[in-house]
Formats: structure tokens, C-alpha cells, sequence
């Protein structure tokens, strides 16, 4: 079902969080907002689901304007980031919970249970209390306990955030597996940039309560729209140049070097700040554009290495390679930058 | 054993000092005043041997055979050196003497019978006046005497010349003792008194009345400030809180004027034409809604504190999962908040069971037990009869052995409660997360 957010706003007394913040969500499509702690994400998952009351603004499920509805008839699922099990309650009776107080039939509530925990795989587990299970495991009963009345739109609040890496990317994989299942419109709130990449269609990322680029997750790291956008995408992350417009090219910051500006972008005006961002993948040995440093750091991460290698100007350029490149600490290198590759961005932090 | 655990043992000993001092001696002091008979009449010291009207009605009671009683209560005269000296200084060495030589030992049962001995001798006084005076001399009576030891007063009977068997002996000492002594008769006792029953009924109805109001009114105050803004739910869990932190005095003083033939309820009904009348104490009925009323307030402001303070503990998406799972405020309440306030719920069964079977200052302040001894519950009949009784008569050892029956009666229902409560289950096991 198509979510439609126009125009909302959410204050906690004094502070307003969120200010005018519009957003579609298309039907079956999942979705994440992406951002820093503190920017509104969650806000606007629990104004979905209607928990918190938006304070202007309208919500649309559909073509039904949903403003005013209470979340007990949204027929919204959540999972929240510790999932909120009920813990005097086993998993059957919590996957049952929401069916129980539509007092649906035994024999119904049985048949949709044993369906559910089929999907989520964890039919051996019904007769378990919350507190014997693992996290994974904790996670599946909670996606279950959200599905299992058939909600219109699907929400998670962080839902991999406790979860060990190794499980974190097993769910991330089965979360997308169970949503394009069931064809549920969801809503992914999470401040790990992989999370919203690997799992979501598209991306809204928010700071400060507002939504700075919405875009699919592809297009988003590759053409950012600021400095904060591309800095947020990419791990490693991206680095960053300083320096300021001059003849037409692009004079590092305390430095006489000047590097040519990637081809069909304004330039500001002579002598006006400028960042060039450079991600790791685009700084290599081989490409033509070249800039003299020191290797000031290298972390091994198996397959690939990964080196810091600081300019003359002190500046810090990113730099993955594979294993078999084997530079070392305070080596003098020259190695190349993608010009078409980097991104560009004026004083205010906006791509040029 | 380390010097750390000596340093706790330490710390810890002024708190052993008071729980001896408060909690262990008083026990040990109810428990053994429950075997004696003490009461204001024996005294708490010791007692005496004293043979009166009061004792020998007592002897009777306790089944002596009338000739013993008869001869107890007789008086004798006795021929003894006691006597013969008396004489020698009222009437001369020469008929004391001769008293000394012909007649000691000799034992008559009235006056005139000694007189008429006397009358034999040659040295006796010459006016018949000072032979009564001098017969009197020899007068022995064990009546009305206190002998601090039984030995004491078994020679004086003896020495009256009074023969007992040993079973008679042992039933007269232990008899007219004015002084406590140990024995099992209280609890045989406590089962002879007509209103007891009444008693032990009147004081199951206060305890699950009282426990139903304060539990029922403590989840309600919880569960609906709990779902108020945070303002109205301070100021409405601070006006609830008031019966407890008032003095019990003042509490129960402004019951009574609400209840008072002058008071509020009185007055107000007046309006209506209703007679004024003491609406706390004059039917059973109406002492009974004061008395769990006035008690369910206080336990209610301590299980609203707690049950709200358990309600705020459930953590705070746990909530919003139920409501997003499309439960209404009651099913909310029915399925996830009671469910997590077993607990507490528990907790103030068990305590308030065990404190509101012994407290009774409430009941004494408003009603005293009346009207009638309708609201008499057993620690405030515990109490009248050791501390305050209307006879007064106070008796300490039968007051004792009613509160003994209740500290068994409660250790029995905390046993029965850990047991319905499963107390094991309740505690969850230490698990590290995965």
C-alpha cells in the first residue's frame, strides 16, 4: 500500500524535530530512512505507525487519510529494535497476540500462526519463552508477531542493531527475503548506511529532520547531492580535499598544487572554497591524475588493504587496494585519482 | 575466616543488636508468656501463699473435699511455745509453766474447750475474762496469713494440726499461689470463650476485604495515572498517598467526624430530612464499611506507589508493540500490563496478609471492636485482654498465647503463599546474552 507523508511536522514541546517533511513511499516498495542518531527517523516511524500524533500534516495510506486514525487500527506491523517480545508470554502466544485481540477462532489463529513461523523459519520454537532464545531468533518472533495479521505497510525500527555481525547479515538477507514474499509495503529505519544499501530499494536519508536526498541506493552513492550525503555512503568513507577555485582548476589548500575539475560542472567564482571528494576505490596507483603522499596507515581487511596516505598539504587521501599490492608504512607513493570520478562540492556543501 | 568478613560482620552488628532487641526478643518474650498465667492478679514477679475466703472458694472450685475446706477454715488452738511465752509476759512465769508442763502440744478445736482446761490448772488467773484473754493467746489460724514459700505454709497447716494427703497438698499449694506459674491451659482456654469464633471470622472478613479494597483501588489508581498526563498523575498520586504518610490519629479523627452525628455525612444528609446519627457505629454493617474503607485507603496509596512504579518499569515499546498490535487500552491492561504486575501483586498479598492480620490500630482508633464486637478481629482481642480490658483483669498469658496463634497462623500463610506464588519461578535465571 502507498504510504504518502505531506507536509509533517513533530514537536516534543519546545523542540521541534521534524518541520515540514513530505514523503512518498510507493506500493510494495521498502524503503529506508537512513540518517545520524537524533535526525527524526524514528519520529517518523512511530508518526507511521501512530505512536506519536503528527503535529501538522497529513498521513495517507492509500487514498485514506489516516491522520487522525489510532495505531491500533492502522494496521501497521512494527519491529522494534529489541523487539519488544512479551516476555510472560511464549512465542506462540506472542505471534498470536495480534489475532488474539481481534478475537479471531483457536482453529484460525493456529492455522495463520504455523503459516507464519513456517515463513520466518522457527516452527520448532513455538512453545519457547522469549528469554530462551537467541537474538536471531528473538528477531524472526518479532518479524512474525508484525506479519502475521497481514498489515498494510511493514515497519522496522533498527532491527539488526543487536544483533552480532555474522546474524546481522543472515537477517538482512531474510528481511528482504520475507518482504518480497508477501509484497509488503516497509519502512527500514537504521543509521547503517550497508543496512539501508543492501536491503532497501530506495533511500531517504534525513539530517536535522529533514530528508537531504531521496533517491534510489545506487544513484545515491554515486551522485550525492552534498558533502554529508557522500560522506554518510561508503565504507570505507569517503575522503575529503579542501581547497578553493583557481584558473579554472582546483588549488589544494596550502599547497601550490592545482588538480583539473571533473568535466561539465559550474565552477564557482576565482578564489571561492571548494571540497573534492575522493572514495577509496577511486584512488589507485594506476590512474593518470596523479598526487605524491606518504602511506600513514594500512589496515588489513582480508581480501582487500586499505591505506591512508597523507599529502604534502597534511590532507588525507583513501586508498583500497587488493591484498596483493602490499605497500608499507611510511612508503613515498604517487598513485592516481578517477577525474571523472570525483565529486565536487561548492562553500555550501552542495554538489557542483 | 578473612579480616573482610570480620569487618561485615562488624558493620552488621548493630543491625543483629536491633533485630535481637525488636524482633527476637519480643517473640521469645510472646511465646513464653503464652505458657504461664500471668495476669494483673499474679503479678509479673513472683507471688505468695495466702489462705483466704477468695483462695478457699478457689480450693472449692478446683475440687477439694469439703472436710479439708472445713478444717482449713477452722480456727485451733494450739498449745505451742509461742503461746506459753505470751503468757509468761501477760499473766506470770508460774501458769505459763504450768501451761509448759501439763498441756503443750494439746490441740483444741474451740476456746471454750481450752478455757475449761485452763480452769484445771491451779495458777490460772482468777477472773474468768483473763482466762478468754489468755486462751486467745493460743489461737492458730492459717487464714489470712502470707507465707512467701509452699513449704512455709504446709508446716503452718500442719502445725495446726490440719493432716493432708499429698494430692491435697500438692492442690492447695498450687492453688491458692498468688503469683504466675507456667502452664499449658491458654490455648484449652482461648477455645472457651463464646465469641471467639466470632473473633476468627470477623478477622478473615477484614483481612480479604481489606486486601481486596487496597489491591483493587492500588491497580486502579496505578493503571489510570499511569495513563494520565504526567502533571494531573503526580498531583492525583500525591492526594492518594496523604492516608499514609498522615498520623494514624489524624487519619481516623477525620473518618470520625465524616461519621459523627454532627459530622458531614450527618449534616449533609440533614438537608434531606435523615436523622443525625453516628453512621460509623450504628449498625455492624456500616462499622464494617468504615473499617475496611479506612484500611484499604492506606494499604491502596502503598499499592498504587508500587504497582506504579512496576507499571513504569515495562519497558516503554512494549507498549507501543501491543497497541500497534491492535490492542485496545483494556487489552493492553488485561494481557500486558496485569500480567507483568504479578509480582507486585503478590509482594502486597503476602505483606499486607501478614501485616494486616496483626495490626489493628486502625480498628482500635475508629471503632474499638464495636459496635458490640462486631469489628473485634483477633490481635485487637489479643490486645484487649492482655493490655486493655474493660474488667480489668488484665491477662498477659491468655493476650500472649492469642498472639502466638496468630504468629503461627501467619508463618502458615507465607508458607502457603511462596507456595501459589511459586517464588522460584518468579526470579528468572541470570542469562548472558548471546
Amino acid at each position: 500500500m502507498r504510504i504518502s507523508i505531506e507536509n509533517f511536522t513533530k514537536s516534543f514541546g519546545d523542540t521541534t524535530v521534524i518541520e515540514d517533511m513530505s514523503l512518498e513511499i510507493g506500493d510494495g516498495e521498502m524503503l529506508a530512512l537512513l540518517g545520524p542518531s537524533g535526525c527524526g527517523k524514528s519520529t517518523t516511524l512511530f508518526a507511521i505507525c501512530g505512536i506519536h500524533r503528527m503535529n501538522a500534516g497529513r498521513l495517507l495510506f492509500g487514498d485514506a487519510d489516516v491522520t487522525e486514525v489510532s495505531s491500533q487500527k492502522r494496521n501497521v506491523g512494527v519491529v522494534f529494535q529489541n523487539y519488544a517480545l512479551y516476555p510472560h508470554m511464549n512465542v506462540y502466544e506472542n505471534i498470536a497476540f495480534p489475532l488474539k485481540v481481534r478475537k479471531e477462532s483457536r482453529a484460525e489463529i493456529d492455522r495463520k500462526v504455523q503459516e507464519i513461523a513456517g515463513l520466518v523459519h522457527i516452527g520448532e520454537l513455538l512453545r519457547r519463552r522469549p528469554m530462551q532464545l537467541s537474538g536471531g531468533q528473538q528477531q524472526r518472533v518479532a518479524l512474525a508477531r508484525a506479519l502475521i495479521r497481514k498489515p498494510d505497510i511493514l515497519l522496522l525500527d533498527e532491527p539488526l542493531a543487536n544483533l552480532d555481525a555474522k546474524l546481522r547479515l543472515e537477517m538482512r538477507s531474510e528481511i528482504r527475503r520475507i518482504q518480497l514474499a508477501t509484497g509488503i509495503t516497509a519502512v527500514l529505519v537504521t543509521h547503517d548506511q550497508v543496512e539501508a544499501m543492501s536491503m532497501c530499494d530506495r533511500i531517504a536519508l534525513m539530517d536535522k529532520g529533514r530528508i537531504v536526498q531521496l533517491s534510489t541506493p545506487k544513484d545515491m552513492y554515486e551522485n550525492p547531492s552534498s558533502d554529508f550525503v557522500a560522506g554518510f555512503l561508503g565504507n570505507p568513507p569517503i575522503a575529503f580535499l579542501e581547497g578553493a577555485a583557481a584558473n579554472g582548476g582546483f588549488r589544494l589548500a596550502n599547497s601550490q598544487v592545482t588538480l583539473p575539475v571533473p568535466s561539465g560542472i559550474d565552477m564557482p567564482g576565482e578564489g571561492a572554497p571548494m571540497r573534492f571528494g575522493v572514495r577509496p576505490e577511486f584512488f589507485q596507483p594506476d590512474n593518470p591524475l596523479k598526487v605524491s603522499g606518504k602511506v600513514s596507515f594500512v589496515e588489513t581487511q582480508g581480501r582487500e588493504e586499505l591505506y591512508d596516505v597523507t599529502l604534502e598539504n597534511g590532507a588525507v587521501l583513501r586508498s583500497i587496494q587488493s591484498q596483493s599490492a602490499g605497500f608499507r608504512l611510511g612508503e613515498e607513493v604517487s598513485w592516481g585519482i578517477a577525474q571523472d570520478r570525483i565529486l565536487a562540492f561548492g562553500p555550501d556543501g552542495n554538489r557542483l | 575466616m578473612r579480616r573482610a568478613h570480620l569487618l561485615g560482620l562488624g558493620f552488621l552488628s548493630p543491625a543483629l543488636v536491633i533485630i535481637v532487641m525488636l524482633f527476637l526478643v519480643p517473640v521469645l518474650l510472646t511465646v513464653m508468656f503464652s505458657f504461664t498465667n500471668m495476669s494483673t492478679a499474679t503479678g509479673i514477679s513472683g507471688g505468695a501463699y495466702e489462705i483466704n475466703s477468695a483462695s478457699l472458694r478457689k480450693l472449692a472450685d478446683a475440687g477439694a473435699q469439703e472436710s479439708f475446706l472445713d478444717a482449713l477454715g477452722q480456727e485451733a488452738f494450739v498449745v505451742d511455745d509461742a503461746g506459753i511465752t505470751a503468757v509468761a509476759a501477760a499473766y506470770g512465769e508460774q501458769f505459763a509453766n504450768e501451761i509448759g508442763s501439763q498441756m503443750l502440744g494439746e490441740r483444741f478445736t474451740s476456746r471454750r474447750d481450752l478455757e475449761r482446761a485452763f480452769r484445771k490448772l491451779k495458777s490460772r488467773p482468777r477472773s474468768t475474762r483473763d482466762i478468754k484473754k489468755a486462751a486467745d493467746l493460743f489461737k492458730r489460724s492459717v487464714l489470712n496469713v502470707r507465707f512467701e514459700t509452699a513449704d512455709g505454709l504446709v508446716g503452718a497447716v500442719t502445725g495446726n494440726g490440719i493432716a493432708m494427703t499429698p494430692d491435697q497438698q500438692e492442690l492447695l499449694t498450687r492453688t491458692i499461689y498468688t503469683g504466675w506459674s507456667w502452664t499449658t491451659d491458654n490455648f484449652a482456654l482461648m477455645t472457651q470463650i463464646p465469641y471467639i469464633w466470632r473473633v476468627a471470622g470477623n478477622t478473615v472478613m477484614y483481612v480479604v476485604l481489606t486486601l481486596s479494597v487496597s489491591v483493587g483501588l492500588g491497580l486502579f489508581l496505578a493503571i489510570t495515572t499511569f495513563y494520565l498526563p504526567s502533571l494531573p498523575a503526580a498531583s492525583f498520586r500525591a492526594i492518594w498517598f496523604l492516608p499514609r504518610i498522615l498520623p494514624n490519629v489524624i487519619f481516623v479523627l477525620m473518618w470520625k467526624w465524616l461519621a459523627w452525628d454532627t459530622g458531614f455525612i450527618s449534616s449533609f444528609l440533614a438537608n434531606f430530612g435523615v436523622a443525625p446519627r453516628n453512621w460509623m457505629l450504628d449498625t455492624d454493617i456500616h462499622a464494617w464499611v468504615f473499617i475496611v474503607l479506612i484500611n484499604g485507603m492506606v494499604g491502596a496509596s502503598l499499592g498504587m506507589i508500587l504497582f506504579g512504579s512496576a507499571i513504569k518499569a515495562i519497558p516503554q515499546p512494549m507498549l507501543y508493540a501491543s497497541e500497534v498490535d491492535g490492542a485496545s487500552r483494556w487489552q493492553q491492561i488485561r494481557y500486558i500490563i496485569l500480567p507483568q504486575l504479578r509480582w507486585p501483586i503478590m509482594f502486597i498479598c503476602a505483606y499486607s496478609t501478614l501485616s494486616l492480620m496483626t495490626s489493628f490500630e486502625y480498628i482500635l482508633l475508629s471503632t474499638d471492636g464495636g459496635p458490640g464486637g462486631a469489628t473485634e478481629v483477633w490481635s485487637l482481642m489479643a490486645f484487649h485482654t492482655a493490655l486493655d480490658n474493660y474488667a480489668g483483669n488484665l491477662q498477659y498469658g491468655l493476650g500472649a498465647a492469642m498472639a502466638l496463634v496468630l504468629v503461627i497462623v501467619g508463618i502458615l500463610a507465607s508458607l502457603v503463599y511462596l507456595r501459589i506464588f511459586n517464588f522460584n519461578d518468579l526470579v528468572a535465571k541470570p542469562r548472558i546474552e548471546q
